[in-house]
Formats: structure tokens, sequence, C-alpha cells
């Protein structure tokens, strides 16, 4: 699997997540890099915060610890998914 | 459908007896899921309970002492309390009918079954719907809501670390509105879904299954839910279904299409988790 490729997945695990979680319907296929999600999106509370990290850790298999987790991670989309591919990377 | 208040220790607790249409079949009690899990899964349960008492399964919903209409502060709740509860349940149930016992659980109320069947007098089934395999696991995600709730303010390091100390030191923590007590936090952190037989209590009441004829031996569904198809059940749970099958428990574990609806942001339902627990429910 190329870099690009291993991007794409893990953006569209995460839209899943999202959508899922969420109960968006499919909105989030509108979604981009830029899309702000903490504070933007009303849905996304504190339930739906752990239900997001513990899909993640469950879907791509790996564990976060509590402390890695700040605002910033969940600012947006594009800073959601550059903190998972970091766990990958790992 | 019955409401009712069952007198219990530190108060009375809120039950709700759906008897068996008919010929009752089959005793079921049902035990919730942990704190917010529990709201967001009450019309699936109601659901799930009317279509067994339809199909000659009596259904005991009981809220456990501090939870939805029993009497109770959350912080007055303990995981001793809870499985005292459950006796309750089962010693009310008895005195409606003989059939045979199953107990129903979602996710943390699956630990909960785990734990207390080992003091009931008679073997049971189990139904479990996306059980929590490890308190341990289930607390630390349950820490993590009071860390998410203090993302927004930047305040969220170290947030984990200080609700261990809080409780270490005996004090209760209160995390998204939930006063919990170390007496409730140190049950769930310490409880396995283990087969009774493999339980740590001194005590058991459980006769041997394995001694028991093959047909009769008691059987478990075992139902994890996800929006994919063809997903498989979590590697976690595979471990733990062998040990259940080598007490000699008939298991029966299968992954369902479906929303998680105990903890998505609006009520969902899950129409063929319905449709998969009754298949099994006729096959026990």
């Amino acid at each position: 699997m190329t870099i690009l490729e291993q991007d794409l997945n893990t953006e569209k695990e995460i839209l899943s997540l999202l959508d899922e979680i969420l109960c968006l319907n499919g909105r989030s296929s509108d979604f981009s890099r830029n899309t702000p999600l903490l504070g933007a999106i009303p849905e996304l509370d504190s339930m739906a915060v752990v239900a997001l990290i513990t899909g993640m850790e469950e879907r791509l298999g790996f564990a976060v610890d509590d402390d890695e987790i700040e605002g910033s991670t969940f600012a947006t989309l594009g800073s959601l998914i550059d903190f998972v591919e970091g766990k990958l990377a790992n | 459908m019955l409401p009712f208040f069952i007198p219990g220790e530190g108060g009375q607790r809120f039950c709700l007896y759906h008897p068996a249409n008919g010929l009752t079949r089959g005793a079921i009690i049902y035990l919730h899921p942990f704190a917010e899990e529990m709201n967001k899964s009450r019309r699936m349960a109601a659901i799930q309970a009317r279509a067994m008492a339809a199909a000659g399964f009596s259904v005991l919903q009981i809220d456990l002492l501090g939870c939805g209409d029993s009497s109770g502060d959350f912080s007055d709740a303990s995981w001793q309390a809870w499985q005292d509860d459950v006796l309750l349940a089962y010693r009310w149930l008895r005195t409606q009918t003989d059939a045979a016992l199953t107990l129903w659980g979602l996710r943390a109320g699956c630990l909960l079954a785990g734990t207390v069947a080992v003091n009931l007098p008679e073997p049971t089934n189990f139904i479990l719907w996306q059980p929590v395999v490890s308190g341990n696991l289930h607390w630390q995600q349950f820490m993590r809501l009071k860390m998410a709730g203090e993302l927004a303010s930047g305040q969220a390091k170290g947030v984990t670390a200080q609700l261990k100390q809080r409780l270490a030191s005996g004090q209760s923590v209160e995390i998204v509105g939930y006063e919990v007590v170390p007496e409730l936090a140190g049950g769930i952190e310490a409880s396995e879904l283990l087969p009774p037989s493999l339980s740590n209590s001194p005590i058991t009441a459980q006769p041997d299954i394995l001694q028991i004829s093959e047909a009769k031996k008691p059987a478990v569904a075992w139902f994890e839910l996800s929006t994919r198809e063809n997903a498989t059940l979590a590697p976690a749970s595979q471990k733990r279904i062998e040990q259940w099958q080598s007490c000699g428990y008939r298991v029966q574990a299968e992954t369902i299409q479906g929303p998680a609806f105990w903890q998505t942001t609006e009520i969902e339902d899950a129409p063929e988790l319905i449709v998969a627990t009754m298949a099994a429910l006729e096959a026990f």
C-alpha cells in the first residue's frame, strides 16, 4: 500500500466512524480536511468523542493514552487524521 | 406490562414486568448498561422485552440502585449492591414462574450477569448484547468522558490521573453528572466476563455444568453490532467465548449489522438484533 492509499483509507475509516456515531446520515461525505469538528458540530459531545476514540482504537488497532489527546486533536477533520496517522506510523 | 417497586436495601427498586403471553416458556431478567448507556438503550430494551413476552417469555426489567426510577443517588451504588439487586429480581421472578432462567444483559449489564450468576442456585442461560468483557477497560473508557468534557477548555491533560488519585484516597468522583464511589469503580474494574465456574468467588451455588447432559447445558447467545457488512467478532471476545465453551456452555456468537444504539447521538433501533435474539431464544 502506498502512503497516499493509506491516507485515503484512514480518512475513510474516520469519516465512516463520525457518520455512524454522530448519526450524520451520510453528511460526512461533504467533509474536507478543513471541516471544523469540536465546538462546530453540536452532536460531538463527550460521549461522542469517547465513542470516536474507542472506535478508532478498535478499528485501526492502536491504543491512545488519554494524555496524548488535546482539544486541538479534534479541531478539524485534518487534525484528527494527522493524529491517527501519527499513531499508525509508530 | 406491569410497573412496580420491589423493596430493597436503601429503598425501592423500580421494575417492569412483561408477563408471557400464554404458556410461560422461559423467565428472563434484563440488566441494563452503565450510566448514560442505560438511557440511550431504553427503547431497544423495551422493544426486545415486548417481543419476548409476546413469544411466551416472562421478562423482568429492574433499575439498579441509584439508576433510572429506583431509590438512591448514583453515589449510593456499589458493585455489590447491584449484584444484590439482581438476586432481589431473581427471587421476585421465581414467585411468578418456574420456567428456565435467562440473564439478558447489555454492555456492563453482561458483566453484572456473569458476576452474579455464581450466586444463583440454578444454572442460567445468557443473552449478551455487545458484552463488556473487561471491567477494567470499561472503567477506563468511562473516565475518558471526563477528559473529553475538558477538551474544549484545554484542561484535559492529567484528568484521568486526578480521578484515579481521588478514588485511591477513598473519595468519590464526578463524571458527566454521575457521582461514582470507589466501591463501584473498583468493583467494575476488577470484573471480567467469565463463566461462573471460573469466577473468583469462594462460594458457588452453581451446579457443575460439565456434568449436565449436552442438550440441557445452559446456552449463551453472544451478539455484537457493527454497521459494516460481514464484520467479525472482536478478538478479545473470541478468547472469552472459548473460556465459556470450555466450561460447558453452548455458545452461539454472531455479529449483527446495526448501530451502536447504546452510544449513538440519536436514539436508534437495531431490528436485526431483535430478530437474532428471538431466534437464539427459540433454540435455547
